[in-house]
């Protein structure tokens, strides 16, 4: 044991009591943390690292028990102090923020009272005033200026990104020594996380505050923090410098992540020939929710009128889409791009523009949660079979045998055995679902497959397997896909074009290779550096072998 | 019937409640199935000789104030009973879930008028409701089934246009769409399963307050008609002799509750599953 260690882990074992038996969880976990030090626990969903860092904090929940292992903070002995010798150190020592930003902050509660609140249990003596002191310079130092006005909001007048800065203010106000951040930007936008990643960097570097970051993203992990673990099943399986995990990966999961990462650099992807037939064209498109006031009604309140309480979210959207093509349509959350799908595909009315399909045949929908778009209740031969059959037999008048064979061959397309026929959608993994769901929107031979999302739900191993499913589809089928996201790398790895979105508008549009090298547009810029891609012909930094 | 078995073994392992509320269920069930096959004595057949006996070799829970047979009697009311609160429900169930899918998938207008009809009729107490119905078209058991089936509509519909409006938003639905199902298949085939768990609980428990809406109107004699027996119709004659032979009482209630627990035991099983 090290005697300058902040935090000292040794043989954790964490079980599961949800089921019958009890499950290991965590088998044998190790972790030192010395002060002042950025530490990164990696791992796909399920591979134990946020209860590992909740073990660490106390947190543990009701199903998951700590069966063998010490947890040491400085001198005193976590696991066996006692409970109010743990909470003296939650919350004033060792901080915690987590994930969801929305939730882990109480909304029927100012936000000024909830960043002072650890300073209320832990340090009773300091009087109202020095603590909303405290809070506003805490408020101030996360990056926001209007300090007094954020002191006295409620959480659901604030942005996410402001929100998580609130945590991390809330985290930091009592200057813990250590600060567990559990995957704490996933749920947010790649611009704001990147300044929620400068802002941790920052807090590292001006207070020595060691921190423990989860994620499943390497990428961030790669820009944060000094050294890394890697977790796979419960099991840390390699642990090092971030330079050396990154250029020199020894396990095969670790070699295995850092390929799953889509790389941009630039290649030659061969010219594709402009002459292949037009599919779509949608030209000068608005569209919105609800009753949108038009112009000159704006301002005129009649009574018993409908009141116009719409909202517009395209404006003037132009694009067009070829057969055989993947588009990709990326932007920020609330940039319209979800509304744009379902307007292409008639879900929501169209205000002004053209939409306009140069075939008869239809398009078909990949959404981005797998979980959701899978009806529990059926098997997925029910399912397929529905799809194929727009839910009426006499639509598909072969026998039977054509019927099993048709779904078996639709199967077959997403690399899915003919037994997965019987199960239903809670007896797969996230991947599966994906599959299945990408079987069924291609069992009608649609000429436009429209993915909204279809792999920010999965970890970045089983992403990359659909990312390459979907170019070999497009490669046997000749089908054009739209694909929707918010993963710039993803898109550069798949994307013939990509469309840049940003509040409804297409700001850019164009080649990948231009549009990752040569962005025209700020905002493009902007997007691009967040994502922690080089525009000018510098290498890209986040993939470790041409570093 | 596969998927059945499987639901079944999942609320079985699930929790005790349901275990117990189960085995009562079915061994109330083992009970009203033999009392239709065979009772020991006709259960209107009248013995002069022994009015209000106590427990005795030849009629082991004793007879009631016209010497009928305690056994046999409880055996067929308990049947009558039973058959009243499955009409009530099932009439309920249907209505209701036709009523409240509908509202909670298409919203809007129909929503709204539909469902201030459906308030309108949540504010009688079913048992004035049922009064009602039975002074305008006559008592007997069938009149007491449609009068509380309708009163018991509105309960259903609630819960069921509750899961619609939730389901409805889910992507499954919006695929369906896209593949051109119709809105009729939608909402029965691809959304009603899935509201099957939440349908089950509330089915169960309307079953009982069934039981104690037919003991209910039975007791103020609207219900079942002498000399046929249900349980209320059993309290209600037993009344006049509660001290004389406070048995003639206890048995048949001690029946109700037996009922009512194991309904709601199960019924509280199976949603204490959905979580």
């Amino acid at each position: 044991m090290n005697d300058n260690a902040l935090l000292t882990v040794q043989d954790l074992q964490i079980d599961f009591h949800d089921h019958q038996t009890p499950e290991t969880a965590v088998y044998d976990f190790d972790l030192t943390v010395f002060p002042g030090e950025i530490v990164g626990i990696v791992g796909e969903s399920g591979a134990g690292k946020s209860l590992s860092a909740l073990a660490v904090a106390g947190l543990l929940k009701r199903h998951s028990e700590i069966r063998a292992g010490n947890i040491l903070f400085e001198d005193e002995d976590l696991l066996h102090c006692g409970r109010e010798i743990l909470r003296s150190y939650q919350g004033d020592e060792i901080a915690v923020i987590f994930q969801e930003p929305m939730s882990s902050l109480d909304p029927l509660m100012r936000v000024g009272l909830q960043v002072e609140e650890s300073l209320v249990v832990h340090h009773p003596e300091i009087d109202a005033a020095e603590r909303k002191r405290r809070a506003l310079e805490a408020i101030r130092s996360v990056g926001m200026e209007d300090a007094e006005r954020v002191y006295s909001s409620y959480p659901h007048e604030l942005s996410g990104g402001m929100r998580q800065r609130c945590m991390i203010a809330a985290a930091m106000i009592a200057e813990p020594k250590i600060l567990i951040a559990d995957e704490p930007t996933t749920a947010l936008d790649v611009t704001v996380q990147a300044q929620i990643i400068e802002l941790l960097k920052r807090i590292n570097r001006e207070k020595r505050t060691a921190i423990l970051f989860i994620s499943h993203d390497l990428s961030l992990v790669k820009q944060l923090c000094e050294r890394v673990i890697v977790m796979k099943d419960g099991r840390i399986v390699e642990e090092g410098d971030t330079l050396r995990i990154f250029e020199h990966p020894k396990h095969a999961y670790t070699r295995e992540l850092i390929s799953a990462i889509p790389r941009v650099e630039k290649k030659e992807k061969q010219a594709k020939d402009q002459d292949r037939d037009l599919l779509l064209a949608v030209s000068g498109l608005d569209a919105g929710y609800g009753r949108i006031p038009a112009d000159n009604e704006a301002g005129k309140k009649r009574l018993f009128s409908l009141r116009a309480d719409g909202r517009q979210i395209l404006y003037d959207v132009s694009f067009s889409l070829h057969a055989g093509e993947i588009l990709g349509l990326a932007g920020e959350s609330g940039s319209g791009k979800s509304t744009l799908a379902k307007t292409i595909l008639g879900m929501i009315p169209k205000l002004r523009g053209e939409i306009r399909w140069e075939k008869k045949s239809g398009a078909a929908m990949v959404f981005q949660d797998p979980y959701g778009s899978l009806n529990p209740a059926h098997t997925v031969g029910w399912i397929l079979t529905e799809a194929l059959t727009k839910g009426k037999r006499r639509n598909f008048p072969e026998d039977e045998k054509a019927l099993h064979d048709r779904l078996v061959q639709s199967l077959e397309q997403v690399e899915l055995p003919e037994a997965f026929l019987e199960r239903r959608p809670s007896e797969l993994s996230g991947g599966q679902r994906q599959r299945v769901a990408i079987a069924e929107a291609l069992i009608s031979n649609p000429d436009v497959l429209i993915a909204d999302e279809p792999v920010s739900a999965l970890d970045v191993t089983v992403q990359a397997q659909i990312i390459t499913l979907l170019e070999k589809l497009r490669e046997e089928t000749g089908i054009a896909i739209l694909i929707i996201a918010h993963d710039l790398r993803v898109l550069y790895r798949i994307c013939d074009r990509v469309l840049i979105m940003k509040k409804g508008r297409i700001v850019e549009q164009g080649n990948v290779e231009k549009i990752y090298f040569d962005p025209q547009q700020p905002y493009t810029k902007e997007l691009l550096r967040a994502a922690g891609i080089r525009t000018n012909g510098e290498p890209d930094m986040t993939n470790g072998s041409r570093m | 019937m596969k998927r059945a078995g499987r639901k079944f073994s999942q609320y079985w392992r699930g929790n005790v409640m349901f275990r117990v509320g189960f085995v009562l269920t079915a061994v109330m069930l083992l009970f009203v199935l033999i009392g239709a096959i065979h009772t020991p004595y006709p259960p209107t057949a009248m013995n002069e000789g022994a009015k209000l006996s106590g427990f005795t070799p030849a009629h082991p829970l004793g007879t009631d104030h016209l010497g009928r047979d305690m056994l046999s009697r409880l055996m067929t009311g308990a049947g009558t009973t039973l058959l009243i609160a499955l009409g009530t429900v099932l009439i309920g169930a249907f209505c209701g879930s036709v009523i409240g899918a509908l509202c909670g998938y298409f919203g809007g207008l129909l929503d709204e008028s539909l469902m201030r009809i459906v308030d309108a009729l949540f504010a009688f107490p079913s048992i004035l409701l049922a009064l009602l119905f039975v002074s305008l078209f006559g008592s007997g058991r069938y009149h007491v089934i449609i009068a509380l089936g309708i009163a018991f509509i509105p309960s259903f519909a609630r819960t069921v246009r509750g899961e619609f409006l939730r389901e409805r938003g889910r992507d499954y639905v919006t695929s369906a769409r896209l593949h051109g199902v119709s809105h009729l298949r939608i909402i029965f085939f691809h959304i009603l399963p899935n509201a099957g768990d939440v349908l089950l609980s509330s089915v169960l428990i309307g079953f009982n307050n069934a039981v104690l809406a037919e003991a209910g109107l039975s007791f103020l004699g609207i219900g079942v008609q002498p000399p046929d027996a249900s349980l209320g119709r059993m309290l209600s004659e037993s009344q006049q002799y509660l001290f004389k032979a406070p048995m003639s009482a206890l048995l048949p209630g001690f029946l109700l509750v037996w009922m009512i627990l194991g309904f709601s035991l199960a019924g509280e099983g199976v949603r204490a599953g959905e979580r």
